[in-house]
């Protein structure tokens, strides 16, 4: 129906990409975590054009579920990183060697 | 259009590359305004105005607290990737060409929906707009009612994970 579909699911696997060339390179444990968001949100994008290709709301419908889980990850995550920082000051991924507290 | 998507595919470029991990956060927010844009070219006003309110007005500024909770003075001082960055980058480019081969196949609305339209129809018309309120409404607590209440129980967890996660341990040791 639309004629972007073409675009937005070549933008959403490039904002993909790169939200995971983000999580793999990043040495900031905050930053990995925020590349994560920007997958979420390319996938997003993905279920939005094909609910408009489809003219179907219910791709609509699983992209606030993706949000409502992005919410809850980003709780849980952000709870990790301050559990781990009280252990060991700083960011940094490369200084959690070891699972010991 | 092509603007748009030029500006989105920049600034989640900006974002993971940065060295100061707050312009980062800043140009990830730039990101989430530029694909609720996005959402509304493509209909989705509700999920435009919630990618604002939660992602951009929530979710991001609770990372953007965490951040400077934190407190790291010497973060712009230290290198950004780790030294396996080249097959991150390899990663990444291998999944867009894979992403980008399964777009080969085109997606033709008639033959491949799976579902006729679910969206009200007046004289072959749509009597709502796709990502209207209502519309969305009416799908999320009709068929997708037992995966909304799911979502809360999802969200209570996550509370509670983060609360007993974040919560200082008493001194008994």
């Amino acid at each position: 129906m639309t004629e972007y579909l073409d675009e937005i699911q070549a933008l959403s696997a490039v904002l993909f990409a790169v939200g995971a060339f983000g999580f793999l390179a990043r040495r900031n444990i905050i930053l990995m975590l925020v590349s994560v968001e920007v997958m979420l949100n390319a996938v997003n994008l993905s279920l939005v054009g094909f609910s408009r290709h489809f003219e179907d709301p219910r791709g609509q419908v699983l992209a606030l579920f993706v949000i409502a889980v992005a919410a809850a990850e980003a709780g849980v995550g952000l709870g990790l990183i301050i559990a781990l920082n009280r252990n060991k000051p700083g960011a940094g991924v490369a200084d959690l060697t070891q699972l010991k507290g | 259009m092509p603007a748009v998507l030029l500006a989105c595919v920049a600034s989640a470029v900006l974002a993971v590359t940065r060295r100061n991990p707050v312009h980062s956060m800043l140009w990830v927010l730039v990101l989430f305004l530029n694909v609720a844009g996005i959402f509304l070219m493509l209909d989705a006003e509700f999920l435009a105005a919630v990618q604002v309110i939660v992602y951009a007005g929530a979710i991001l500024i609770f990372y953007l607290f965490v951040m400077m909770l934190l407190d790291l003075p010497d973060e712009e001082s230290r290198p950004r990737f780790g030294r396996h960055w080249p097959f991150a980058v390899a990663v990444g480019l291998s999944f867009a060409a894979l992403a980008w081969s399964g777009q080969v196949e085109k997606f033709d609305p008639v033959e491949n929906a799976v579902a006729p339209s679910a969206v009200p129809q007046i004289d072959g018309e749509p009597a709502v707009g796709l990502g209207s309120l209502e519309n969305v409404g009416k799908a999320l607590f009709g068929p997708f009612a037992l995966p909304f209440e799911i979502a809360s129980l999802v969200l209570l967890a996550a509370i509670v994970g983060a609360v007993v996660l974040a919560r200082r341990r008493p001194a008994e040791s």
